[in-house]
């Protein structure tokens, strides 16, 4: 075996190397290389890129941390949502550790006090009195704004601690927040998931089936669709009264559809092309073409859109706690806490503050986290904005 | 157009009859008496039940009610809220203060969102775009009451600038407004977050095309390029996300009103809900149907003069 290239002779070592030194290639050598890696499919692919976005990952923690705190708070404070203490009414947050800090520390200035009666023990119980503030004269009456402690001067022992305050009624706002927040959550995951499913099964099939099925299905969508949303809301709110399921079932009237329209173009999409054919020539049932070979194909942007209208229901909640539709009244919502604190956001803002934070923090994170999710599921439309 | 134009308010005209049935129904089929005022006698209930036609059969009243709107404009009397009044009395004194407050967080939202859109896509991936983009994700995620709330306590409490509440016996126009601003910019703050946002978007698209490549090229600085040829191309995108946001806007300001107290429909709404004043809250879902209808109307003609090549209506 000599191998010459033209022109230029190979090199004395190789020209004279012996025969033996070689030998024929036999199939089981002829193969390719084995793959090293293993194969990534696209949803290991996807939660690889998802992984990558530093916001999206915060985004899921804290949404994970908030929902660990919904399930683990109310039971650990010491307090139920429903306790009610008359003599704690309205408490500023007290938080151990902080109020050494000077902060959450259980103060509160009450303004426009006789300073005739800060001697009487009975309106203010000894050492309640902290520091007084501002001192003027309205018609011969001395009048003072005190700094007071309001754990003190409400005669709540000194050892009791609401790290949120306490409401109108002296229930624990921490308990109630993140029962709240439970309720709250509950009601959104029940809500999505509900559209989703409706959502799903009335666009498959008038996607699929398509024709006259189809028009009279999108007409009628396209018909509810062309109601105000808040005002089927409301109708539905009125129509079942307070409560979690009527809330549900009220952002379910009209929630579905946004669902069904992308899943309705996902199968126009999809119906057509060649391996559905060649399933179909296969005899493959409707049922199978649809669940098992069609609708993977909408999976990726159904949950996008589900996660994203997550914070809309939440939304959708407040709003209707706020025109007084909420949730029946010992069961707290995040809606219901903050409307009620906006009853007293100028004398007693912490009420507002801690739910306000809370949804904000909710609704961020939420937001992130369905923006990295989408540009994780769809890399091509990474950036841009649902 | 003429034709288009005919089709979209037939379908309107449809949607706010499924709106007056639906609520009809819904609100008569619940099991609570109109009245339920113990110191009315029987007789007086009797009487007032037949002068409202509520002692026939559920159908008939149906058409009765029907038959007001549409040949009377009548929809009932308040037995509640504001008992003895006419409904169509009271929402035209409650419509006017609603539709300023939406009209002006719309109206000052696209050029605020504009202005926030382009300067973001201009300083693309520098701090102004950075700290631009981190304010649009709050402004988009944190509710308007949650802002309303805030404000609110801030700016007429903290440092009273504004008024804490819609002042109601302000004279002049200007006044009454100064004291809509808050509630006015709780509402916008969504908007304009929103419009920046997708702006932006658009703008980074199409700041690498050719035809901006080209705008450079004959002498154009950056700015010029992107205000005067990028921009215009990216307004039929945002046309589109405005008719969710009027639907947004409206929503809120059910609540905003409510909280600054400025006396729209938002609290009548609610007082009505709550008091249980059926004709009245009949009323205002049909006006607040026509009136989001209206303007989603308009929103939808006017396609058609941000960019002539869309021609609304337009067969194949």
């Amino acid at each position: 075996m000599m191998i010459i290239e033209k022109g230029r002779p190979l090199p004395e070592s190789l020209a004279n190397l012996p025969d033996a030194l070689f030998e024929p290639v036999g199939a089981a050598s002829a193969q390719d290389e084995a793959f090293k890696t293993e194969p990534v499919g696209f949803y290991r692919d996807a939660f690889n890129r998802l992984r990558k976005s530093r916001l999206s990952m915060i985004s899921l923690y804290i949404i994970i941390a908030i929902i660990l705190l919904a399930l683990i708070v109310p039971e650990i404070t010491g307090y139920s949502y429903t306790q009610q203490n008359v003599k704690a009414k309205n408490l500023p947050p007290k938080i151990p550790v902080l109020e050494n800090l000077g902060i959450c520390d259980g103060t509160q200035v009450l303004t426009n006090r006789k300073k005739s009666s800060l001697e009487n023990p009975r309106r203010f119980p000894e050492g309640c009195v902290l520091e007084i503030l501002n001192e003027y004269d309205v018609n011969g009456v001395t009048v003072v704004d005190v700094l007071v402690d309001a754990y003190a001067y409400s005669g709540v022992p000194d050892d009791e601690y609401h790290w949120f305050g306490t409401d109108y009624l002296g229930r624990d706002i921490m308990t109630r927040l993140f029962r709240g927040t439970r309720v709250s959550l509950l009601i959104a995951f029940i809500s999505v998931l509900t559209n989703l499913i409706i959502g799903v099964i009335y666009g498959s099939i008038a996607g699929y089936y398509g024709g006259k099925v189809d028009m009279v299905m999108t007409h009628f969508a396209e018909v509810l669709d062309g109601l105000p949303y808040i005002v089927v809301t409301i109708l539905f709110m009125i129509l079942f009264g307070s409560g979690m399921f009527s809330i549900i079932l009220a952002l379910t009237v009209t929630g579905w559809i946004g669902t069904a329209r992308l899943t309705r173009a996902q199968f126009y999409r999809f119906k057509g092309r060649e391996y559905v054919l060649a399933a179909r020539t296969l005899g493959t049932p409707d049922r199978k073409l649809i669940f098992r070979h069609i609708l993977p194909n909408t999976i990726g942007p159904l949950i996008t859109r589900s996660m994203i209208a997550i914070p809309g229901a939440i939304f959708s909640e407040s709003f209707l706690a706020y025109i007084g539709l909420g949730i029946k009244p010992p069961e707290p919502s995040i809606g219901t806490l903050l409307s009620v604190g906006q009853d007293v956001l100028l004398q007693y803002p912490t009420q507002t503050l801690f739910p306000a934070v809370l949804i904000s923090v909710l609704m961020i994170a939420f937001n992130l986290f369905s923006n990295g999710l989408r540009d994780a599921l769809d890399p091509t439309r990474r950036g841009e904005d649902v | 157009m003429f034709k288009y134009l005919l089709g979209r308010i037939g379908a309107m005209l449809l949607t706010l009859f499924l709106v007056m049935t639906l609520s009809f129904w819904v609100i008569r089929l619940m099991p609570m008496s109109i009245f339920e005022n113990p110191e009315v006698s029987p007789e007086i209930q009797a009487q007032l039940e037949a002068e409202m036609h509520l002692d026939k059969p559920m159908i008939v009243q149906y058409f009765y009610f029907i038959e007001g709107i549409v040949t009377r404009g009548d929809f009932g009397t308040s037995v509640k809220v504001r008992p003895g009044l006419d409904v169509f009395d009271i929402l035209a004194i409650r419509i006017p203060p609603t539709v300023v407050l939406n009209v002006f967080s719309l109206l000052i939202s696209l050029p605020l969102g504009i202005i926030v859109g382009v300067a973001a896509a201009l300083q693309r991936n520098k701090a102004t775009d950075n700290v631009l983009s981190f304010l649009i994700v709050i402004c988009i995620s944190v509710p308007s009451f949650v802002f309303a709330s805030l404000l609110q306590y801030c700016l007429t409490y903290v440092w009273p600038i504004f008024p804490t509440l819609y002042d109601s016996q302000a004279t002049t126009f200007g006044a009454q407004l100064y004291s809509m601003v808050l509630p006015i910019i709780a509402l916008a703050l969504n908007p304009i977050a929103t419009i920046g946002r997708y702006l932006r978007g658009e703008l980074i698209e199409t700041l690498n095309s050719d035809y901006m490549l080209l705008a450079r090229t004959k002498g154009l600085s950056r700015t010029q390029a992107t205000i005067f040829h990028a921009f215009r191309n990216s307004l039929v995108p945002i046309a589109n996300t405005i008719i969710p946001m009027i639907t947004g806007i409206m929503g809120g300001s059910l609540v905003v009103e409510k909280m600054f107290a400025v006396p729209g429909m938002g609290g009548l709404l609610i007082d009505s809900i709550l008091a249980g004043d059926h004709f009245l809250t009949v009323a205002l879902l049909i006006f607040y149907s026509a009136i989001s209808l209206v303007t989603i109307l308009i929103v939808d003609i006017s396609y058609g003069l941000i960019d002539p090549r869309i021609r609304v209506g337009g067969g194949k």
